[in-house]
């Protein structure tokens, strides 16, 4: 992702993670696994394992604006979409195969899309289960395909190992391995009771996986319920004007967001900090659902106004939620409003500097001050060559 | 203040205050009526909330003048119930009001008339003639689509609209929209269109009706505008509502043009086709789908509380198919205000809005957005 943003990055071991001295790491790139580098370990340890890496704080906001773009991607081809982490999750295409193809079909025009439309490789993996497909995209990291034939996802299992399976840690694959139970499809094979006495109970469950036996339902998030964006200051503010130009950047970026997600949201409510910790909340609901930050800044502005500023500010933050859904009333003016077309062109025209430039590369000058932007700076699609 | 007085013609009087007077008690004296017995037997009977306010002038024997305002619910609940054809209002010490009728006798604790209000007084109102009847049905088309999201104040009335040689009434919720128009030679003397509240609305209503409804042979209402009221006169009643100051969107832009899928129906049937069809809609939204197809309309609704129903309407339609999503109510709403035995409903697609119309009749369009199906 950082790479996708900084082509200088491109082809160099990059470790994010917090950079302080408990940090831990967040993500490696996959020249940086070569070092052995992986998430979850701690910062200082990656920085012994690969002194050469690039270590960069992580950027929540961008990640979060990537990950509502891939997710509306996976929504054109249904509904069903059960979100796994940042950027995987489960689609359950049963029902979407007569309009878009088969299960492989509609993986290969994801992974398009998604790199089209956001720069990034995605894996797929397509079976008739969800621990099958699961793993299959685990195996075709970084930038696969790999499609389980129908029927055919015991076989697929088998000459895994176990601990490819959900519930194996560490502890039960070393049980299983004193009973010579190794790769899955020994697993599936195993007489359930000396199963049994292995794992002290509980083996059977286990099993039904290794036959490749899961019955779990795609389970669709019901859609992300609201879309944000809050900063910490880097020094305590007071007073209004202080915190207006954050503001506005933040509801430029969450109006980015919803559009990037395709979605429009009636409420926006605002968030405050105080030095003290405490915090509060003021919301308020818009007559029709908006995606525009210009819109989003003016609600939040007046519930700001809400809010006791003469106290010094740590935090502030912007949020909109209540997305309409299906049975949800057009507004007849929305559309016609003059206004409103045409912040929509400006939008559209942001937006596509946005993706060419990096986030928020053209911002309103009242928001200028905020959050120096580093990526936005280098243009795209020039290598820099290995440095 | 003393005088004589005939029930019926005073519970007519009260009955119109009735609508005005507010029900909450943050200033007693606007849930009161002012009762004013004057020289040559007139009593003058009025109402206010300040916004809208109506005074009516009324036969009666004045035995001394005088005038006190007393609670109009209260009043009107004892006129109401009299036994005798005549009754005797008499003010007492201390604001009390008697009244007297056979053998009843009422005392109920008043207010000082010196409280009430000072009613708006216009000298030079230029005055215009509406005929009742026509007024009426304009406002029955479109009152119905007016918001009442108090937050939309702007929309919290209809839209009135003198434009060469044509009276245009409209009302919106945002959502529809309601356009009346009649070809209406009076001159208002307007520059622009103005917005009748529509607490004003339901008063001039009734006052529209009590006019049709009275002995006059050729009943005759007139309008006229000053400084941001518009005073409604009719022989011995006068109506003044506040205009509703704002701007009313541009309702031309939002009207479609020529609809490319357009389906005559039978008015009443689909009127109780969608009445049954949304008897399993969700309670709120009222949403309704409506399949259109070659030959066939087909009117779905589903709730996953209760279950779904479906009905099928022969229609002459040889477009191409549509599937589109309505509340219900905002069709019914017009179908039961329109005249004429057909419509023409007009869709373009299911994002965009239709057009509903009496087939024969450009006097009349419903603009309806769909919702998401």
């Amino acid at each position: 992702m950082e790479q996708l943003d900084d082509p200088s990055l491109r082809g160099r071991p990059v470790i994010v993670g917090g950079t302080s001295g408990r940090g831990v790491v967040c993500a490696a790139s996959y020249e940086a696994r070569r070092f052995g580098v992986h998430s979850a370990m701690p910062t200082a340890r990656a920085r012994k394992l690969c002194p050469g890496g690039v270590y960069l704080a992580p950027r929540f906001d961008r990640y979060g604006e990537l990950s509502d773009r891939i997710f509306g991607i996976y929504r054109r081809f249904t509904p069903l979409v059960e979100p796994l982490s940042l950027d995987e999750a489960f689609l359950d295409v049963t029902r979407s195969r007569a309009l878009h193809g088969s299960g492989a079909d509609i993986a290969r025009a994801v992974k398009r899309l998604v790199r089209e439309e956001t720069g990034l490789a995605v894996s797929a993996g397509v079976a008739e289960v969800k621990l099958a497909a699961k793993i299959a995209t685990d195996l075709g990291k970084p930038d696969g395909l790999v499609v389980v034939p129908e029927g055919g996802v015991a076989a697929f299992l088998a000459p895994l190992p176990v601990s490819r399976l959900w519930g194996v840690g560490q502890v039960t694959e070393e049980a299983l391995a004193r009973g010579s139970i190794r790769t899955i499809g020994d697993l599936a094979a195993a007489d359930p009771a000396a199963l049994s006495r292995l794992l002290g109970g509980g083996g059977g469950d286990l099993q039904r996986l290794a036959r490749g036996e899961d019955a779990r339902e795609v389970v669709p998030d019901a859609q992300a319920r609201s879309i944000g964006a809050e900063d910490t200051f880097e020094e305590d503010r007071l007073g209004e004007e202080a915190l207006l130009p954050q503001l506005r950047e933040q509801a430029e970026r969450v109006g980015r967001r919803l559009r990037g997600a395709g979605l429009t949201g009636k409420t926006v409510t605002v968030k405050v900090k105080y030095a003290d910790f405490r915090s509060i909340t003021r919301r308020c609901t818009l007559p029709a659902p908006t995606d525009d930050g210009r819109a989003i800044y003016d609600a939040a502005r007046a519930q700001l106004e809400r809010a006791d500023l003469s106290r010094p500010v740590r935090l502030v933050g912007v949020a909109v939620s209540g997305f309409p859904g299906e049975g949800s009333q057009l507004d007849l003016f929305a559309a016609a409003e003059p206004v409103a077309a045409r912040r929509r062109a400006l939008n559209a025209a942001l937006d596509a500097l946005s993706e060419r430039f990096g986030s928020g590369a053209v911002r309103p000058a009242s928001a200028a001050g905020e959050r120096a932007i580093r990526w936005a700076v280098k243009p795209r699609g020039k290598p820099q060559g290995e440095e | 203040m003393e005088l004589k007085i005939g029930v019926p013609e005073l519970a007519k009087a009260l009955a119109r205050s009735q609508g005005i007077v507010e029900k909450k008690t943050t200033m007693p004296i606007l849930s009161h009526v002012l009762l004013e017995a004057k020289k040559g037997g007139k009593l003058h009977v009025s109402a206010t909330d300040l916004d809208v306010s109506v005074s009516g002038e009324h036969d009666c024997e004045v035995a001394r003048e005088g005038a006190v305002a007393v609670s109009a619910r209260h009043l009107y609940d004892i006129v109401k119930s009299l036994p005798d054809a005549q009754a005797t209002l008499k003010k007492a010490q201390n604001n009390y009001l008697e009244i007297t009728s056979g053998s009843a006798e009422f005392r109920i604790v008043g207010l000082p008339a010196e409280d009430f209000p000072a009613l708006p007084k216009f000298d030079k109102v230029k005055f215009a003639a509406v005929s009742p009847k026509d007024l009426l049905a304009m406002i029955e088309l479109t009152s119905f689509a007016v918001s009442t999201d108090e937050t939309r104040y702007n929309l919290n009335g209809v839209y009135f609209e003198p434009a060469a040689g044509e009276l245009r009434l409209v009302a919106t919720d945002g959502h529809r929209l309601s356009l009346a128009r009649k070809a209406i030679s009076a001159d208002f003397g307007l520059k622009k269109g103005i917005i009748l509240p529509k607490k004003g609305l339901a008063e001039l209503r009734k006052l529209l009706q009590e006019s049709l409804e009275g002995a006059e042979e050729n009943p005759e209402v007139k309008l006229g505008f000053v400084e941001s009221s518009a005073v409604v006169a009719r022989p011995r009643v006068t109506l003044v509502m506040r205009l509703i100051e704002g701007v009313f969107p541009d309702y031309r832009q939002v009207i479609p043009k020529q609809g490319e899928k357009a389906v005559k129906l039978g008015r009443l049937r689909f009127l109780e086709t969608l009445r049954r069809v949304s008897l399993l809609s969700s309670d709120k939204a009222h949403a309704v789908k409506l399949d259109l197809s070659p030959g066939l309309l087909k009117v779905l609704s589903q709730n996953p509380d209760l279950g779904e129903a479906k009905e099928e309407v022969p229609v002459e339609y040889q477009g191409e198919p549509l599937r589109i999503g309505f509340n219900a109510r905002y069709l019914t709403d017009v179908l039961q205000a329109v005249p004429g035995d057909d419509v023409l409903l007009e869709l373009a697609d299911d994002l965009s809005p239709g057009v509903l119309k009496p087939v024969g009749d450009d006097g009349y369009t419903a603009v309806i957005m769909p919702m998401r199906i």
